[in-house]
């Protein structure tokens, strides 16, 4: 799990603009963002809170899989999932995760995000240290 | 070098610390530097030294500390003249 400040987004956003999307979102997710300043900044938000949720699931041991490489995809209906690619989506291999579910929301301050992964079983106990149900890590676990 | 790197974390860090009472060496992640405004701090040194930080070099260690981003610095740009 991870949360952001809304207003921190938004400043980077004034401060740092196309550079500072670019270097963390991808096209999809900026497609997705639309609306007034204040509802661009929560969605971006709520998607950096899933980037970093998911980092902590991943658990890179050296290098960060690249912002871009985590990407939230939303569905038409209006649900999220994590796509991963590159850097992630190796990272997730190597960690024997099978499958990642996310779940956003924000409020007037602050946007969140959860993420679960489902681990084979092999990988599921001692590996990972054992955390709640078999084979499921969730990003409650820190770095 | 070390001025500007205080300044940027001073202006985009986000730290509840004022930055001069912290050390070349300390963490400034457990000090309360969030990941998002370590992003911050990557554009704006980025800004401030003209250089652009490679994939290779986005970790959470290349600015866990004044001193670690100097040391990342003088990589990209070389060593301060004296």
């Amino acid at each position: 799990m991870d949360v952001v400040t809304i207003e921190e987004v938004a400043d980077s956003l004034a401060v740092f603009g196309d550079r500072y999307v670019g270097r963390l979102f991808t096209e999809h997710e900026v497609a997705s963002c639309r609306g007034s300043d204040a509802s661009v900044a929560a969605g971006l938000a709520a998607r950096f809170a899933a980037k970093e949720a998911a980092i902590k699931v991943l658990r890179p041991s050296t290098h960060q899989p690249e912002w871009r490489s985590i990407e939230v995809r939303r569905h038409p209906d209006g649900w999220c999932a994590l796509h991963l690619s590159d850097s992630a989506a190796r990272l997730a291999r190597q960690q024997g995760i099978s499958d990642m579910a996310v779940s956003l929301t924000h409020d007037r301050a602050i946007a969140a995000a959860v993420v679960v992964a489902l681990v084979d079983g092999e990988r599921s106990g001692k590996e990972r240290g054992a955390h709640g149900g078999a084979g499921r890590a969730t990003s409650e676990e820190t770095l | 070098m070390d001025d500007e790197i205080r300044q940027i974390l001073a202006e985009h860090g986000r730290l509840p610390v004022e930055i001069s009472d912290l050390s070349d060496d300390a963490d400034l992640y457990q000090a309360g530097m969030t990941s998002h405004a370590s992003v911050n701090v990557m554009l704006a040194l980025e800004d401030a030294f003209d250089i652009e930080f490679p994939e290779s070099m986005l970790r959470k260690s290349t600015f866990e500390s004044v001193g670690a981003i100097r040391d990342a610095l003088v990589t990209l740009v070389g060593a301060p003249a004296e």
